[in-house]
Parts: C-alpha cells; structure tokens; sequence
C-alpha cells in the first residue's frame, strides 16, 4: 500500500520545472539574515518588535540585557550602551521629511526607498513583485509626494543597490546573472541612469574578476566605481566553530579574510585597473582612502592613504581578540566599526560600533547586545545604528559634537525597506507595521526620511 | 569567515531533492522554491555547526518543513495543485500519469499540514517513525496516529475522485 504511494509521490514530483532561484543571492540573503539571527530569533517569538512600545503592560516589557552579568568584557576607550539613550523628539532633535509603510511585505515584495539624490529627490522603487517581475523606479519629491517615473531599466530580475545618485546621474549595482555563478563570488553589472538624457545604460566590464558583490563597491572621489576581488578566505577551524552558551556556532575571533581592489570606469567597460592594493574593509573620506587589512574577521591594522599625496599612515584599531569586523563607514575624519565579539551566558552578545577617528584616537564606542549597523550620516558629525533586543530594539542616532545618544523607535524591521545613500544631514530608518507573523516580527514596516536639526 | 565554496555545493546539490519535498507540501512548484529558499538561507545561518556535526541534510529537510509549516499556519491551507503542464498531457499515457499526479497532489492537499507532512516524510523522504518525530518536534505516537489518519483520509479522498480509474486504479491501499 505504502509503496504505491511512495511511487505515486515520486513521480508527482518528478518533473520539476526549472528552479530559476540563483545560489549567489541565496548566499547574500544568508550573510544578511546571519548578521540579524538574533532578530529573526526575536521576531519568531511570541513578543513582536513592534509591540514593544506598549511598555504600559509589563509582560511586554523585557529587561536589558547586563552584558556585566553575562561576562562581556568592556571594550577599550570611552564607552556607552543603549540604555543611556534619550527619546528622539521630532521637532527638536529632527524633522520627519517623509514616510512610506508597507503592510505586508511577508506576502510579496513592496515599494522601497532606495537612497536619496543629492538634490533631494527619493530614489523610489516599486517591487519586483509577483505581478510585476521587474522593478520600477521613481524620483520621489518628499515635498510634494509626486513621483517621477523613469524609463523601464531592462535588465534580468535582480536586486540592486545605490553606489551613487548624484544631480547628474544614478547609479545601481547588481550581481551580473551572467557571471562564472555557483560561488559566492559574482561578476558586477552597473545600471547608470543619466538624468540629462533621461536614459539607462548597462555597464559589464570584461577585464573584471568575478568581486564579493555589490553591496561592499563604492564611487571613489575621481568617480571610478571601486571593488573587491576576494583574494583570501577564513577557513572553518577543524572540528568547525564552538558552540556558544546559546547553542549557536559561534564564529567570534575569526582570523578575517582579504580582498584585492579594482576600480573601473563607469564609462567606458575597457577601462579595468588591479589597484595592487590587498583590503578588508575600505571607503573614501574626501580624497583619502581608509581600509583595513581584513574583514568578516579579525581587522588588522586600519591604514589611511592622502589620494592627492600618497602620504599614509596606519593604526591599530585594537578591536578585542574575539571582534569580527562586519561593517566599516568613514566620513568626516571618523571610522565606524561594526563588531561582533561573542555571545556570553544567556545568549547575550558582545556587539560594539566602535568610532575612532582617521588618526588613530578612540571618539566612543557603543557597546550592547544586538546593536548593529553602524552607519556615519550627515558628514560624520552622526551615526546611526539599529538594535534588535527585545528590551533595546530601535534606531538610535549618536550626536558627536553634544555626545549624546538619541532613540529613534521602539522597534525595528529586518525588512531593508530604506537603505543607500542620503545628502546633507538626512538619514533613513525603519520601524515595524502591519500584523505580527513568525519569522519577520510584523508583516510590514515603515521607512522614514528624517533630516537632522543640529 | 564561513567555507561558503562548501555551503554553495551543498545548496546545488541537495535544492532539487528539497525542491521535490516542498513541493509535495505545498502543492506549487514556485511556493516550493520559496520554501527550499528560505530553508537553505537557515542551514547557511547554522552552517558551521552543522558542518562540524554532519547534519546538514538533516537540518536543511528540517528547515523547509518549517518553513511550510510555519506558513500553513499563516493561512488556511487552502492551497490546490497547481494546473497541470499542458505540455506533458500529449498521449495517453501522460494523461493518465498527470490524471493519478492531479489525484495524489488534491488529496494531499486535503489534509491538515502536519498530517501531509508525516505522509512527505514517512513515504518519500523515508524517514522512520523516531525521526519524523523529532523533525517535527512531536512524539513517535503523534507521528504514528496523524500517519494513520492521513493514510486514511488519502485512501478515502482518492476513492472518491473524480479523476477516474488511473487514479482509483493506482491507489489501492
């Protein structure tokens, strides 16, 4: 009995259509959800992110974590958490300049700010959905609320992410569908919009090794896109990872892994340059170029390069023994580092941003579990983060020049529903909407374009 | 930081396996994807750990039934076999494969999800009694009586389908 339905069940499935799914952003979905695990675990919970307002009622209101109970060593240098964090007031701490919410982003993809241009228009896209396979976009005004929509990009259905939206043109990155394949490394492919002509162009460039994707290329300041070509990678320790308190892997003191940089032209796809620079982390401050010599690991030292001069110099960041380097910003004379240090006794985690000037000198480091993203807006003079605790979860804005620490929200979404570049002193986040569903917290989410009122 | 080269050989060679599992869950070839997507993006998640213990298979199989699971109980499981490929019904004989196919995948789609997934699990990924039950995080006797149920509600539902003889004729259990 048993083995007809056996059979019948085989055969009922064996004639699949081809799976279109490509492994390549399978992987970028998996280093993402594993920079957020904490708040998937959260949001799979009974208590949703965004209920975390109703402080009122006290099952609803969880304790911070004491990262000095759980045995988190305290990093080095001026340090806050945050719990020494003041309620944001709109009005006085910052101007909201527009919203948009997505109801149901569980059931299909929604619209989506992408960055803002330098003259101030939102770089707005409209899926890909289910009934409409490729994404539109719009140029938002956040003063009126009129969109204006640009001609249809054709390209394959891929997710893409703003290197540049200037007054004179945009442009969008995405992994080239037709690249090697198969490993985490992709070719790249640039869509740049040129806003005189009000047309799109695809650039691929031949002479380009497959890089580590789109997310981590940035425009240099003499406007060539610049990348990175994987060149060493962390291998697993036999035996793999140690178990954490909280029955994780837990990856912390990773030995980090290496990259070689190239520039491009974003004119001209001939135009191909090996930068003879081996990095983990870089980014540009003006006409200096700042890099660390690993990444997704262990830092190494933090080296700074005068473009116009050649003059260096390098520091050593002193990130713990067991710090991973996730993130890396610089503006303004400041770097920004997104560590993971490990997670202690009840799963606390040991997460820092740690800011340091271009010099070498420690500026703060915010340190607490889950705290994350930490992103230099307005010039360096801020930065902002997201958290995902429970009791901390939100978006907070740290005020260099008053030193003082501001919560934004209650609660944030792990949907990317507001991500890339902002001018002047404006800055993007997210808060949770919608009903409460497993895995995501709520099946929505709200992005906000805020400007800072210094 | 992780033997990504690994996790990637690992996802091509066991995504069409799974694939076929969620897809007998479900009822829909592109919902499957869904599923074996989001259960892949777990196992790299937990990729290590499951590297050092040998489970990644196990975990992966987990992870997809999870995730269906978790979206049955989002919505009423409503959900029927999608329409069959025109393309395959060319002779007799496909039409009478795709005719006991309609049967199979309608009357699986009646079932309760934990139900459907005992039946997937027992009878196509083969797994025994014990670990069905700690997939699905429920006792051996949970497993055994919603396997019964299932089985009976199938031979029920499939006797009685409109589909006709090949349908009634393949499934005489």
């Amino acid at each position: 009995m048993v083995n007809e339905l056996r059979e019948l069940m085989r055969e009922a499935s064996g004639h699949p259509p081809q799976d279109r799914s490509d492994i390549r952003a399978l992987v970028g979905s998996g280093r993402r959800r594993l920079r957020v695990r904490r708040a998937t675990q959260v949001g799979a919970s009974a208590l949703a992110a965004g209920a975390i307002g109703l402080g009122s009622m006290w099952w609803l209101n969880p304790t911070p974590p004491d990262l000095t109970a759980a045995g988190v060593p305290r990093a080095e240098g001026p340090v806050i958490d945050l719990g020494d964090a003041r309620p944001a007031v709109e009005g006085q701490h910052y101007r909201e300049l527009t919203s948009y919410t997505n109801e149901d982003l569980n059931a299909d993809n929604g619209q989506y700010f992408d960055g803002v241009t330098d003259d101030g228009l939102i770089l707005f896209r409209d899926g890909p959905r289910s009934n409409q396979l490729y994404p539109r976009f719009a140029l938002l005004d956040p003063a009126t609320g009129e969109k204006e929509w640009l001609p249809r990009l054709d390209t394959e259905q891929s997710q893409m992410w703003a290197a540049e939206l200037s007054r004179e043109r945009l442009v969008l990155l995405s992994p080239d569908a037709t690249g090697a394949g198969g490993g985490p490394e992709s070719a790249l492919a640039a869509h740049v919009f040129d806003r005189s002509t009000d047309s799109w162009s695809t650039l691929q460039w031949p002479g380009l090794p497959d890089t580590d994707g789109p997310w981590g290329a940035r425009v240099g300041p003499d406007g060539r896109l610049y990348t990175k070509v994987p060149a060493t990678r962390t291998q697993v320790p036999e035996g793999g990872w140690p178990m954490g308190p909280d029955g994780e892997a837990d990856d912390s003191g990773a030995s980090g892994e290496s990259f070689d940089l190239w520039s491009v032209s974003l004119n001209d796809p001939s135009d191909v340059r090996d930068e003879g620079l081996r990095v983990g982390s870089f980014g540009f401050d003006g006409d200096r170029l700042v890099w660390t010599d690993s990444s997704n690991g262990a830092a190494g030292m933090v080296h700074v390069r005068d473009l116009d001069d050649g003059e260096e110099t390098s520091f050593d960041p002193r990130l713990g023994d067991r710090c991973n380097l996730l993130g890396f910003d610089v503006a303004g004379g400041r770097i920004a580092m997104t560590q993971y240090c490990g997670t202690y006794e009840g799963g606390v985690r040991d997460d820092r941003i740690q800011v340091m000037t271009t010099e070498g000198e420690e500026v703060i480091t915010v340190q607490d579990s889950g705290v994350d993203a930490g992103d230099l807006v307005a010039g360096g003079d801020f930065l902002t983060m997201t958290a995902y605790d429970r009791a901390t979860g939100g978006s907070y804005v740290y005020d260099f020049d008053e030193g003082r620490l501001l919560r934004l929200s209650d609660g944030h979404s792990p949907w990317a529903v507001g991500q890339g570049p902002t001018p002047g002193d404006q800055f993007l986040w997210n808060e949770p909407s919608g009903t409460k569903v497993p895995m995501f917290g709520r099946s929505g989410a709200t992005v906000h374009l805020g400007e800072l009122i210094r | 930081m992780r033997d990504e080269a690994a996790y990637v050989e690992f996802a091509q060679s066991s995504r069409d396996r799974l694939r076929r599992t969620a897809y007998l869950l479900c009822g829909d070839w592109d919902q499957a994807s869904d599923f074996v997507q989001e259960g892949l993006i777990r196992v790299y998640v937990r990729w290590p750990r499951l590297v050092r213990n040998g489970g990644e298979l196990a975990y992966a199989r987990k992870a997809v039934v999870s995730a269906y699971l978790d979206h049955a109980r989002r919505r009423s499981s409503t959900e029927r076999p999608a329409e069959a490929d025109p393309t395959l019904a060319s002779s007799e004989d496909v039409a009478v494969t795709v005719a006991t196919r309609e049967a199979l995948m309608a009357a699986l789609a009646g079932l309760a999800p934990r139900q459907r997934a005992c039946v997937v699990l027992r009878y196509f990924e083969d797994l025994s009694v014990a670990d069905t039950a700690a997939l699905l995080r429920c006792t051996e006797g949970t497993v055994k009586s919603q396997t019964s149920r299932a089985l009976f509600s199938l031979r029920s539902t499939l006797e009685e389908s409109p589909s006709g003889e090949p349908a009634e004729g393949a499934v005489s259990w």
